[in-house]
């Protein structure tokens, strides 16, 4: 009986076994040689190209990556409180369709967004001739082909990823906490530190988490939007791949990154569970 | 004052969608709104342009063999997980939802060394291999959730009455696990028609997909024809959510 069920299952885990496993072995493989001018040095085994990644360059390529990503989430984390409980308090059959507008982003493909974004953002663009034609403005504001760029247009694509866990979270909320903190004397802001953060705070950290890595990982955004002068991990990743041919090099920024991923969840959810156990023994 | 600032997040959020379909009906070769009139002049531009429509063809190709095939092997894998005890279900369900943690830039890069070490660069199987493994994560969890809620009673049933597994997979399984079906294969082909990060990476001059086509595009040269063509994406990925809507795909957001 047993065997037939893996017959169902074998199918699916033979093409990820060929399709996934492997191809990301093999570039874990061919980072540990040295790429020459006759292909992949497969004889050798060395850890250069891991040394390579310590260089003054590919540091402060990944130190801004780290800041944007950072920037980012928190923004992003700011705005979702608001929008979270604004959503809540609307009627049942309305909350959906507002979340689908928030969702909407991420279902559009990010070239096609990135691309609007530019229209908007160009020293030409919808924003900066706007500004001027009010007169609030003289010259236009450089807006994209940094990392402003970057963030404005990474903000709402991955806005959901943050919105969805919180909104879960806040209309588990029961209703009768705030108000007992409220009758008790607490004003605002300290019913929102004392009760509605710290129950909502794994929510919060599962989202940012998901969130944090999209950014880290983002590549259509910074390539059209930041362009050479704000350039990512994943745009020096294009460049060392499919420019530069160089695939050890490729390989081992594409294994650092995958491993910085998992380390971050692997950390974000341990967050969340103490989040969560906090917030149970709270007095 | 949180009705006017829920509002401007709208406006944030979907400003640079609105904007592209806004200016591909200019009649000029530039952008600036607000448009003085209307013309599909760009449309006929991008639908007389080979490259763009080769690559339309070859992403709804690609996605709609993605889709089938991520569903089908899913379906399967989904049904013997759900069915039998094997041994390690969890480490398998895991195993099959573990492409989503892998961020698209390093799944593009180890395809892309990958596929020509195998000979399959510029191959549409390569490319098919790699979307069916981005998609399947959505497909095995919606199919995992869709056949835990079939009874099993059903197929009892049926199994007593003297079919086959397999006919009664495609009689009493099937049939009650339609909706789930549906929706997995609308995600999957969604999702694998807007991929991009992972096919920049991984594809071949001659195989490329629309998204990737436009963000080639859009690095040698700007004009409207960009922003009708992103359009027809646009409007390809909303009859899909229409569609899933339709048969109740989103009646189990997470909530």
């Amino acid at each position: 009986m047993e065997r037939a069920g893996w017959l169902f299952v074998l199918p699916l885990a033979l093409v990820l076994a060929t399709g996934y496993v492997w191809p990301l072995f093999q570039a874990g493989v061919n980072s540990f040689h040295l790429n020459t001018p006759e292909g992949i040095d497969l004889g050798h085994w060395t850890d250069a190209n891991y040394a390579k990644l310590l260089d003054p360059l590919y540091q402060s390529i990944l130190e801004r990556t780290l800041r944007i990503s950072l920037i980012v989430s928190a923004i992003t984390a700011v705005l979702a409180y608001p929008v979270a409980f604004f959503i809540v308090r609307l009627k049942p059959k309305v909350q959906p369709w507002l979340i689908l507008v928030y969702v909407s982003p991420w279902l559009v493909n990010t070239v096609v967004k990135s691309f609007g974004w530019s229209l908007l953002l160009r020293s030409n663009g919808v924003i900066n001739t706007t500004l001027q034609h009010l007169g609030l403005i003289d010259a236009p504001l450089h807006l994209m082909l940094n990392e402003t760029g970057v963030i404005i247009a990474l903000v709402p694509g991955h806005f959901m990823f943050v919105l969805l866990p919180l909104w879960a979270a806040a209309s588990g909320l029961d209703p009768n906490l705030k108000w007992a903190a409220g009758t008790l004397g607490a004003p605002p802001w300290q019913i929102f530190l004392r009760v509605t953060l710290p129950l909502t705070l794994p929510s919060l950290i599962a989202g940012l988490v998901i969130n944090f890595t999209m950014n880290m990982t983002a590549f259509a955004a910074p390539a059209i939007l930041g362009g050479v002068r704000a350039r990512t991990v994943s745009f020096l990743a294009f460049q060392v791949n499919l420019e530069q041919l160089n695939w050890p090099l490729g390989g081992a920024i594409a294994v650092g990154l995958l491993v910085f991923t998992l380390a971050v969840v692997w950390s974000g959810q341990r967050l969340a569970f103490l989040a969560v156990r906090s917030g149970r023994t709270r007095p | 004052m949180m009705r006017a600032f829920n509002a401007a997040m709208i406006v944030v959020m979907l400003a640079p969608i609105v904007l592209v379909v806004w200016i591909s009906f200019t009649p000029e070769a530039f952008f600036r709104v607000p448009l003085d009139s209307f013309s599909l002049r760009w449309y006929r531009e991008a639908l007389s342009y080979p490259d763009f429509v080769d690559a339309f063809v070859l992403s709804a190709k690609l996605a709609a063999l993605a889709a089938l095939m991520a569903t089908a092997l899913s379906f399967f894998a989904a049904y013997g997980l759900v069915r039998y005890r094997l041994a390690g279900r969890g480490f398998l369900l895991g195993f099959f939802t573990s492409p989503l943690v892998v961020p698209a830039v390093v799944f593009g890069i180890a395809m892309l060394q990958f596929v020509n070490r195998i000979g399959l660069y510029n191959d549409l199987i390569g490319l098919l291999i790699a979307h069916v493994v981005v998609v399947t994560p959505y497909a095995i969890r919606t199919l995992h959730a869709t056949l835990q809620a079939v009874p099993e009673e059903m197929e009892w049933a049926a199994m007593v009455l003297g079919a086959t597994r397999l006919r009664m997979l495609g009689r009493v399984t099937v049939p009650l696990a339609a909706r789930g079906i549906v929706t997995a294969f609308l995600f999957c082909f969604l999702l694998s028609f807007s991929e991009v990060t992972m096919t920049i990476f991984m594809t071949g001059p001659a195989l490329q997909t629309l998204p990737v086509r436009i963000y080639n595009y859009l690095t040698d040269r700007i004009d409207p024809t960009v922003a009708a063509v992103s359009s027809l994406v646009v409007l390809v990925s909303l009859c899909l959510v229409f569609l899933a809507n339709l048969v109740g795909a989103f009646k189990r957001l997470p909530r």
